[in-house]
């Protein structure tokens, strides 16, 4: 069992994070269709998204079960089954991996959960560190006004409303968000995340994103899919 | 006052755990669930209020974990943190309201079993103990030590090998007979490490179902009058039988011998 740190698999990882509202999704999904255009092989990984672990998740969402213990260890299962199905042989099979949020997600949600800040980065040790992680980086308020138009409802622990931190799941959302960024924030230097700033124009933002990927896969072997 | 291996969860309130928490550790077809039906209805007629619970009784969990183990793609490590999110369930739910109210607590297996099985399976020692850090120090642990020759026919006569228990996701090209012996001898070796770094209280559970129980209560006494609790036997020094607990043609298990000073070099890849 490797722990977490530079691996030497011909394959290369990226990962976006941010907190919602950040414009991360989009950014990766203007990078995946650059990348496929390139000829790459790229798969993508989402954040919960482990058929294994689904059920259970669900289960415990919807009848708000979770703890912030529990809720944990349910994301962390999820990610291991993720990372030893999907992420790791795809990386030795040489693809490029994207990964829609990564560890540093629930080392921002669960710390601001009230879980030991060490304890949750033990527990997520077997992950392999990115090649690059981008943080798109945006004040709480401009990211509240492109989430909470046309939204309808967020859900309960979306808004962290498990914490109880306010009655009203909006504002609930508003706090939760705020502690959230402030975890981001105190992330970049400990793991050397690449910060983009999420207030420029989309164009901009994937133009610098496009440069240092580029620069990372030029140091590889070309990856690319067979025509 | 009650403590965990490490930090606490939020919300745990340990200084109203007022219960008792009591462990029955061993391995699969030692006897604890029978023993456990044995010991709540004594220790009920002494006037305690019981809660009994085990691995993969979790509301959240259980029925996930069956489902994954009846598939063919579980993965070690997604395995243990399956087991964890069950036993955090459990703990935060069952075992630490029970405590808040007084019950004796009797659980069938704890962080030590899944601790043990992942260690076999070539997990890293230290990574896994600090996943299970936040479990309660539990007033006692009986292990119910038995060994390997011991072990088989009664699991022959009872339940059969199965799949799990045999570890057969570690020595697929074994028939199971072999597998089981193996995999049990390598558990068996982790519980004897930990029987002394976590101090557990000895049980020699190759005598009579009667004669385990006799020492249970003993065990149970003490703990409940609050007396210093002693082993009733030493594990010797050096068991024959974990000999051949180093399958080196088997990735992982051979790992089983030193949990603490191992330095796994291997990856995440399937045991071979």
């Amino acid at each position: 069992m490797k722990r977490y740190g530079e691996h030497r698999f011909p394959g290369k990882l990226f990962v976006v994070e941010g907190i919602d509202g950040s414009g991360k999704s989009t950014q990766l999904m203007l990078l995946d269709q650059w990348l496929h255009g390139e000829g790459y092989g790229v798969i993508f990984s989402e954040w919960n998204s482990s058929p294994l672990v689904r059920d259970t998740t669900r289960r415990g969402k919807k009848k708000q079960m979770l703890t912030p213990a529990t809720f944990s260890l349910l994301h962390a299962t999820d990610f291991a089954d993720r990372m030893e199905h999907n992420i790791l042989p795809l990386l030795k099979a040489g693809a490029v991996v994207l990964c829609d949020r990564y560890i540093y997600t629930a080392f921002a949600r669960d710390v601001v959960r009230g879980m030991d800040r060490k304890w949750v980065r033990e527990l997520y040790s077997f992950a392999v560190k990115p090649t690059a992680a981008f943080y798109f980086r945006v004040p709480l308020e401009v990211a509240m006004k492109r989430i909470l138009v046309g939204r309808s409802g967020v859900k309960f622990y979306e808004a962290g409303m498990d914490l109880g931190l306010h009655e009203d799941p909006e504002q609930s959302f508003h706090i939760f968000q705020g502690k959230i960024l402030e975890e981001y924030e105190s992330m970049i230097t400990e793991f050397d995340l690449t910060t983009v700033d999420a207030t420029l124009p989309i164009e901009e933002q994937q133009a610098q994103m496009r440069q240092i990927v580029k620069a990372k896969l030029a140091q590889a072997k070309r990856l690319r899919v067979a025509p | 006052m009650r403590e965990t291996y490490s930090v606490p969860l939020p919300k745990m309130g340990l200084a109203e755990l007022t219960g008792r928490l009591i462990v029955i550790e061993g391995t699969d077809g030692v006897g604890r669930s029978t023993q456990i039906k044995l010991l709540r209805p004594w220790l009920e007629q002494q006037g305690h209020a019981v809660l009994d619970t085990g691995i993969k009784r979790s509301q959240l969990a259980a029925r996930g974990i069956q489902q994954a183990k009846e598939g063919h793609t579980l993965g070690r490590i997604t395995l243990s943190l399956f087991y964890a999110t069950d036993f955090a369930d459990r703990l935060e739910n069952e075992i630490i309201p029970a405590l808040r109210a007084g019950f004796v607590v009797l659980t069938d297996r704890y962080i030590y079993s899944l601790m043990a099985r992942a260690i076999v399976r070539g997990l890293d020692p230290g990574w896994i103990h600090s996943v299970h850090s936040f479990a309660l120090k539990p007033d006692a642990t009986f292990y119910l030590r038995i060994g390997v020759d011991d072990l088989i026919p009664r699991v022959v006569f009872s339940t059969g090998f199965d799949y799990w228990e045999s570890g057969m996701d570690l020595y697929p090209s074994e028939d199971m007979y072999e597998s089981f012996r193996r995999y049990q001898t390598a558990l068996l070796a982790q519980f004897d490490a930990m029987a002394k770094e976590y101090d557990f209280t000895v049980i020699d559970a190759s005598s009579e179902i009667r004669t385990v129980f006799e020492r249970l209560r003993t065990g149970i006494l003490r703990v409940l009058k609050g007396e210093p609790r002693e082993p009733l036997f030493e594990v010797p020094a050096s068991e024959p039988p974990l000999a051949d607990s180093s399958p080196s043609e088997a990735t992982g298990a051979g790992k089983a011998k030193r949990p603490a000073a191992e330095k796994p070099t291997g990856n995440l890849e399937e045991p071979a």
